[in-house]
């Protein structure tokens, strides 16, 4: 044994399987060098809230890309069984959407961003902007009639519904707001 | 290892995940990645590499769901994903992980702790990254999460003794490392 081995029975005041009192006299000095030790371990918890939507979004920048290569693909095709085909007249389609304006006062938010079912719940992809007073905080998009269930992302960790709107259980112990036009 | 924690349990949501409902992954990551940063944080001596970490495994998790054979251990599943990618990152960062790391993680900086009790924190992590990853891992999993020799044994597939030996040669490493703050 070194000068820097603990004695065997000093491990086990370390493992919990004795206590100073168990140990021999001679050996108690170095037993509370030992529990000095562990005196130093850190069981402070550690908080990483932004993972979350960092994964999601990882996970959504890849279904997008593959999105974007499927109709990329189909394009391709297309324009190559047009060649050569007299033309036809243009079909035009005229969606209707309706502007939508969200808003959210948030005191001290540094970002603010909505997501939900129209932007497959990525935080990263509508911001809001402040707007006059600093504590506000708006977006105008177009989305198309129907049911929309989306909340505000403060901070990127903060998940809030809408105060504004009613409100839906996710069915994970979290609140939806929902948007109906 | 089963999680259900007050909502739907760990093997219903992997299963749901793993039938389309790919938003359902955003519970499991909510879920665990507190418990587990700490843990990363401990092992890689930066909160920052911690969360970079944890991140990673999700999605390394998610990418390999289909081969979690019972969804309802995912928990012990995902553990062994991320404890792969910190031992992968000491391999690649050994000689990049400075002392001064352990200055990186940010609990011992909280104000409410006393100068000494910051200062032995900061001591012990500087010491615990001089430790072997096997050796820091059993120190963290025991002293920092809490664990017994016999739940560590099972999480890591591995027995107690060998456990006990990797664990006493630490405590004998961590001591010459000390000595200063003792």
């Amino acid at each position: 044994m070194t000068q820097h081995e603990f004695d065997p029975r000093v491990k086990q005041l370390l493992d919990g399987e004795l206590t100073l009192a168990d140990l021999p006299a001679e050996l108690r000095a170095e037993g509370e060098e030992a529990l000095r030790l562990l005196a130093g371990v850190d069981r402070t918890s550690v908080s990483v809230p932004a993972v979350t939507w960092r994964v999601m979004a990882a996970l959504e920048r890849r279904r997008r890309r593959l999105w974007w290569l499927a109709p990329a693909v189909a394009i391709a095709a297309a324009v190559v069984l047009l060649l050569g085909r007299p033309s036809t007249p243009p079909t035009t389609l005229s969606a209707t959407v309706v502007t939508v304006r969200f808003v959210l006062v948030a005191p001290g938010a540094h970002q603010v961003s909505v997501a939900g079912t129209f932007n497959r719940w990525d935080p990263s992809a509508t911001p809001l902007v402040r707007s006059g007073t600093a504590d506000t905080w708006v977006a105008t998009i177009a989305l198309p009639p129907g049911e929309h269930q989306y909340a505000f992302v403060v901070d990127g960790a903060r998940w809030v519904p809408d105060p504004a709107a009613p409100a839906v259980d996710d069915g994970f112990g979290r609140r939806n707001s929902v948007l109906t036009l | 290892m089963q999680g259900e924690t007050g909502g739907r349990s760990d093997g219903e949501i992997v299963r749901a995940v793993l039938a389309g409902d790919r938003e359902r992954y955003a519970v499991l990551v909510e879920r665990y990645r507190d418990r587990y940063a700490r843990y990363a944080a401990r092992m890689l001596g930066s909160a920052d590499a911690a969360e970079d970490a944890v991140q990673d495994a999700f999605l390394r998790a998610y990418d390999q769901l289909a081969q979690c054979q019972d969804p309802n251990k995912f928990l012990g599943w995902f553990f062994l994903i991320l404890r792969n990618r910190c031992f992968a990152e000491q391999r690649k960062y050994r000689s990049q992980v400075s002392l001064d790391a352990a200055a990186a993680v940010p609990t011992s900086d909280r104000s409410d702790v006393g100068t000494e009790t910051a200062e032995r924190r900061r001591a012990l992590q500087k010491a615990l990254m001089e430790l072997t990853a096997e050796q820091r891992e059993v120190f963290v999993l025991k002293h920092v999460e809490g664990l017994s020799y016999i739940e560590i044994a099972e999480r890591l597939n591995t027995s107690v003794p060998s456990l006990k030996m990797r664990m006493h040669r630490a405590y004998d490493r961590l001591r010459e490392q000390l000595r200063d703050h003792a």
